[in-house]
């Protein structure tokens, strides 16, 4: 009898452990309805989420390397150029449809001035090195009077800088092209500026990372068009260094009696070369292969 | 007796079940999509932005929208202009409309400049710690992503990230942000609006390789952070930057 008591004592007590079992059962059954599946995985979110942030989007720009495959010619030009720089998605837009399809699908042919304007229109926010133009500004210069032209009429969009077919083949540089419509044999006239001249393009406006490169170098005080002679008819327009024999450069730093105190500094040639220690079989080594410290970076952009 | 017993054999059949189903919550199989050789640890992402080098073209953002089909009205990356005057008068613009191509304005201007905007990962990101679902989340290789089925649109998200790069989209109705192009890095290509930069101005790299080009260019410390005071540790390193941004 008292045993039948003492176990009745005990039955709240089973009572409540069961209310907690079904408690945290209940508990472990609402986390797992509520809390989705990987989720703590690899942090407070969902595993699986990552696996989606990966596979949910499909790479539309498909890179130059995929263009390159059918338009060999196009891309070799571009690289050659001001433009080699500029991906051709950037202009063209995606070409994820357009290669899949193996060209039947039809990629973007921006067309109108404002293709070339969305970057190369003047902005007091553009970078000063940057290539810009106001457009009314720039046909006046060049001497297009119908303003209905289109810049693609002069500039091939993949090979912008040298223009038309005569200017391409005969590697003028372009600016000057432009002023020898005017000079042409006209020599004699007077240097002083006309009040309607068409604005005259600085070296930096296109070249502007060597420009700048240049300005702190012992050369600085020259002038960019003292050794680019850049109206030679030949490959080496506007480069007259890359090709340089020692003469050029003696031109200015032969060793001279007559020279005064703050000429640039001469040297006796061929002996310079012998005091350097240069070898006969260096014979072809030309002055900036050790002195191109005193120009500017071969490699700069532009 | 028996009831007894029985009682207790309850009690050890639904503490093993619950057992289970704690265990449920547990290790679960490789994910799909992370079977390639794509290894998340192996990398901790970073971006940099050269101002100097910006042309304000908006190639970025068009890339972005168009390879990321941004809703219209809100953007993931954007380039803001700068005008400042002699008084240091301070006006910013960004070019959203329409194709997203600036245009001149008159006035007198000091000095002028483009600096592009994006979503900067912050290695401490509040946006993150503010989510009360744990729908926005920095993956292991260092880019914060939002879960787009486990966001309830709360916003708080929106509200918390002191560089504004997050918006509620009016199509889904769930937070959303750049994603550093997730979909494209860990296969092994650059994220849309570097991909199609003209000028090299955004770089994207790796900060756990000591020979990307990202690390190098950090190496030489000329950078500088948006809003460093907030601690977020943000991962978007801005080179060349005036000092009126912040």
């Amino acid at each position: 009898m008292s045993g039948q008591l003492e176990k009745n004592d005990f039955r709240h007590t089973y009572r409540l452990i069961a209310v907690l079992v079904l408690f945290v059962v209940g508990a472990a059954f609402a986390r797992w309805w509520a809390v989705p599946e990987t989720f703590g995985q690899f942090g407070r979110y969902r595993g699986a989420a990552v696996a989606s942030a990966r596979t949910e989007t499909v790479p539309r720009y498909v890179g130059e390397e995929t263009c390159a495959d059918c338009h060999e010619d196009q891309v070799e030009l571009h690289d050659k150029d001001a433009h080699a720089r500029v991906p051709c998605e950037t202009c063209h837009g995606p070409g994820k449809e357009h290669a899949e399809a193996e060209g039947e699908a039809p990629i973007a042919r921006p067309e109108g001035k404002g293709a070339c304007l969305v970057c190369h229109q003047r902005l007091a926010a553009r970078p000063g090195s940057f290539p810009q133009i106001e457009w009314r500004e720039h046909y006046k210069f060049v001497g297009v009077a119908d303003e209905s032209v289109e810049c693609t009429r002069c500039h091939d969009p993949h090979e912008p800088l040298y223009m038309d077919r005569d200017l391409r083949t005969a590697r003028l540089h372009p600016m000057i092209h432009r002023c020898r419509d005017c000079h042409q044999g006209r020599e004699d006239e007077s240097l002083e500026r006309p009040e309607n001249h068409p604005p005259i393009f600085e070296c930096s406006y296109c070249h502007g990372p060597i420009v700048e490169d240049f300005a702190g170098r012992t050369h600085a005080s020259v002038r960019c068009t003292s050794c680019h002679i850049f109206f030679r008819e030949d490959e080496s327009t506007g480069r007259i260094i890359r090709d340089a024999d020692p003469r050029f450069c003696l031109l200015c730093h032969r060793a001279a009696d007559f020279r005064s105190d703050d000429a640039p500094p001469g040297i006796e040639w061929p002996a310079h070369r012998e005091e350097m220690g240069t070898f006969p079989e260096d014979a072809d080594k030309r002055c900036i292969d050790c002195h191109r410290e005193n120009i500017h970076a071969s490699e700069v952009s532009q | 007796m028996s009831k007894e017993l029985s009682r207790r054999e309850l009690l050890k059949v639904l503490g093993a079940g619950s057992g289970l189903l704690l265990i449920h919550c547990g290790p679960v199989p490789p994910l799909p999509g992370t079977e390639t050789d794509y290894d998340w640890e192996a990398h901790f992402w970073g971006y940099a932005i050269d101002t100097t080098k910006c042309i304000g073209c908006n190639a970025c953002m068009r890339a972005c929208r168009a390879e990321n089909d941004v809703s219209e009205g809100v953007n993931r990356t954007w380039v803001e202009r700068y005008r400042i005057d002699a008084h240091e008068s301070v006006r910013v613009d960004i070019a959203d409309k329409g194709d997203y191509v600036f245009e001149p304005v008159a006035g007198d201007v000091a000095r002028a400049f483009f600096v592009p905007k994006i979503c900067n990962h912050c290695e401490k990101s509040v946006c993150s710690q503010v989510c009360p679902v744990g729908a926005s989340y920095m993956s292991k290789d260092g880019v914060v992503l939002v879960d787009h089925q486990r966001c309830i649109g709360c916003g708080y998200c929106v509200q918390a990230c002191p560089y504004g790069t997050r918006y509620i989209d009016p199509r889904t109705h769930m937070a959303d942000k750049c994603t550093l192009c997730y979909h494209r890095i860990t296969r092994g290509l650059q994220p849309a609006c570097v991909a199609s930069c003209p000028t090299g101005a955004r770089m994207f790299g790796d900060l756990k390789d000591p020979k990307s080009t990202l690390s190098t260019v950090l190496r030489q410390g000329r950078y500088r952070l948006l809003r460093p005071e907030m601690g977020t540790h943000p991962k978007c390193y801005y080179l060349g930057l005036d000092r009126e941004v912040v």
